[in-house]
């Protein structure tokens, strides 16, 4: 149908800069999440592409076409808000009906597109209902159906289940997963939520700070996030980062630098750092990725593992546990399966392991280095953070 | 139990209140229906009268009556309706574009209402008369929708803040022109505003005396229905006074009957509504 483009996009509204210079394609056909804390002007940038808001500077593109200028009706597209916007004292059929009646249909196709939507949401039970009838989850879909019918070349979605309640949530994404696996239009969806954004994105695009931080595939962005931010923000809990020093090489002549932990049962060499790296860097981790052990079961203790003590261990969403932990002076969260954390004890000495190929380094501007770490004196390095 | 007799006084007390301001009113009307002999006399007779239309009959058979009484109608449904028009727009852009001043320029609309009529009857009439205005159908009914802005423009934009903006944003969004958001998507949903903002002023409107007096003069001739009409033969006549009270009352009290439910919203400018 048509990407989309924006280039130097700016807009501030009096002394906010809510948007810093962006730069970004939308994907054709695809679906995009923008997501990003409340403030990172993800909502901004939305109703820039919508129309809603005229940039301070930069422009937009649909396709070919530059749309900056062009007022939302002539930009054929489809919206979505955080609360359903529904019209009362009509039916749900005539709610999605309503914005086709100025274009140019037949009455059969009309009543066609109208019956096709209502298909593809599930909406079969209410068409002839009174909107005031419905809860909110429901008027959402119908907000969303009236949306879709027009079938417009690209559809926005601001929010859409943030205002729902739990159950109405579930059942919404679901029926978003497979509406947008279905259609054709590429489609941006605003949320802060990350388990909605993992689940209908076929690309996060992260923001934070009226920039774009990065943007790639769910599973991508979990496992190698570009910056700081990106580990922080994804996961629940975000990234566990402790700051360390690099020693000098080790003087077998491969270069790079070592690092030398009380995390790390061994001292790390880092190779392929790139050239200008700080000495200083900050060492990030999943609390998912930390393997955590009895400290009485040492068999097959990794040697990289370390003695360190359990704060407290509390069961969290699918039976998990989330582990406070401490080595030497630096806490930090720990995140196990069932089985792993019923073996462990309430509180005491356990021993703590990071797996290297897990690890990722920071630099002290919070930007990934692609740095591979190898126990010193070993064979082959391993990648940092390649799972 | 205690609350439940306490509750009993209060509403007795409340009756109370209420008939002895209604009292007044019930006087007139019953004056409507007796003699002239009857309605002045001593001791005053409530109930020990027998009823007679001869009064509401004679009125209706005055020369004109039918056509002053028609030009009431005219005046406050025009002039209402002229308000509302130009209110509701005016509304739809303060609530939506928020013009610098916004604030200020409602208190000052409003203020308009806060003045006392006979503080501005003469400077109003001069103004009119050096226009050309006075004693102009045109004119009184100009007059009628000022009368009638500020209140109808309070009452709606309170009922179009309560309209999500999104409404607005989702109708562009789906291809809708600004003037198809305004009439087609805003103005459905603030129907009770509507409602509301004409009963109120067509109630204000219909009960404005002293403008029409001095304004309207024989243009509009309400005025001089009464003054023709209360001195005959040297003396005030009751009876007309009172059958002419009773007809002009019935229409606000039936229309007061029928919105009750608008005229409460009204009152509280239709704020008290959540975000859609």
């Amino acid at each position: 149908m048509a990407d989309i483009r924006v280039e130097g996009l700016r807009k501030e509204f009096k002394d906010v800069v809510a948007l810093d210079d962006v730069t970004f394609a939308f994907a054709d056909s695809q679906v995009t999440c923008l997501l990003g804390p409340s403030g990172c002007g993800k909502t901004t940038l939305m109703r820039i592409i919508a129309g809603l808001e005229r940039p301070t500077g930069g422009e937009v593109y649909f396709g070919d076409q530059r749309v900056t200028h062009l007022p939302p009706r002539k930009r054929n597209i489809g919206m979505v808000f955080q609360y359903p916007v529904v019209y009362r004292g009509i039916s749900v059929a005539e709610n999605i009906e309503l914005p086709l009646k100025s274009e140019k249909l037949s009455k059969q196709e009309r009543a066609q597109r109208v019956e096709e939507v209502v298909h593809l949401l599930g909406l079969g039970a209410s068409v002839d209902k009174d909107i005031t009838q419905l809860d909110n989850g429901t008027r959402q879909k119908v907000a969303v159906a009236r949306a879709v019918a027009r079938q417009p070349r690209i559809i926005l979605f601001d929010e859409p289940i943030t205002n729902v309640d739990a159950e109405a949530k579930l059942q919404l994404k679901r029926a978003f997963k497979e509406l947008t696996r279905r259609l054709e239009q590429t489609i941006v969806y605003v949320t802060h939520d990350q388990t909605e954004a993992m689940t209908l994105a076929d690309q996060i695009a992260l923001m934070n700070e009226g920039r774009i931080a990065q943007c790639d595939a769910p599973r991508a962005l979990y496992n190698r996030p570009a910056d700081r931010f990106g580990g922080w923000f994804l996961g629940n809990p975000g990234m566990d980062f402790f700051d360390a020093e690099l020693g000098p090489g080790d003087g077998t002549g491969r270069g790079g630098a070592t690092l030398a932990s009380p995390l790390f049962g061994a001292p790390l060499r880092v190779g392929g750092l790139p050239p200008g790296a700080g000495r200083t860097v900050t060492v990030g981790i999943r609390p998912e990725h930390v393997r955590v052990a009895p400290a009485a079961g040492a068999d097959g203790r990794g040697p990289l593992a370390v003695e360190g003590e359990l704060l407290r261990k509390s069961i969290s969403i699918g039976r998990q546990y989330l582990l406070g932990l401490r080595v030497g002076d630096r806490t930090f969260k720990a995140k196990v399966a069932p089985a792993v954390g019923e073996a462990l004890p309430a509180s005491g000495p356990v021993l703590v392991e990071l797996p290297l190929n897990r690890v990722a380094l920071f630099g002290t501007d919070g930007r990934r280095l692609d740095a591979t770490l190898t126990p010193a004196g070993a064979g082959l390095p391993v990648a940092a953070g390649t799972a | 139990m205690a609350t439940s007799w306490r509750q009993h006084l209060y509403h007795l007390l409340l009756w109370l209140i209420a008939l002895a301001f209604f009292a007044p009113v019930l006087w007139i009307f019953l004056g409507a229906f007796k003699t002239a002999g009857q309605l002045v006399s001593w001791p005053p007779r409530w109930v020990t009268f027998s009823p007679t239309f001869d009064n509401i009959r004679e009125v209706f058979a005055r020369e004109n009556f039918w056509s002053y009484f028609r030009m009431s109608f005219v005046l406050s449904i025009g002039s209402v309706l002229i308000a509302l028009v130009v209110s509701f727009l005016a509304a739809y852009c303060f609530s939506r574009y928020k013009p610098t001043g916004t604030n200020f320029l409602m208190f000052l609309l409003l203020s308009v209402r806060m003045v006392p009529a006979p503080a501005v009857v003469v400077p109003v009439f001069l103004m009119y008369t050096a226009f050309g205005w006075a004693r102009t159908f045109t004119g009184m009914l100009l007059f009628y929708v000022m009368f009638s802005i500020p209140f109808s423009l309070w009452i709606l934009k309170g009922f179009l803040d309560g309209v999500s903006l999104r409404y607005d944003e989702t109708a562009l969004v789906n291809g809708g022109s600004r003037l198809h958001v305004i009439f087609r998507v805003v103005l459905p949903q603030v129907k009770p505003g509507l409602v509301a903002a004409a009963i109120f002023n067509l109630i204000f409107v219909w009960n404005e005396f002293l403008f029409n007096y001095v304004l309207g003069g024989e243009a509009t001739m309400i005025p001089v229905l009464l003054a023709v009409g209360v001195n005959s033969g040297g003396s005030v006549d009751w009876s007309f006074i009172a059958s002419l009270s009773l007809i002009y009352t019935l229409p606000p009290i039936i229309a007061i009957f029928l919105f009750q439910k608008y005229l409460l919203v009204g009152m509280t400018f239709g704020t008290v509504r959540g975000e859609v």
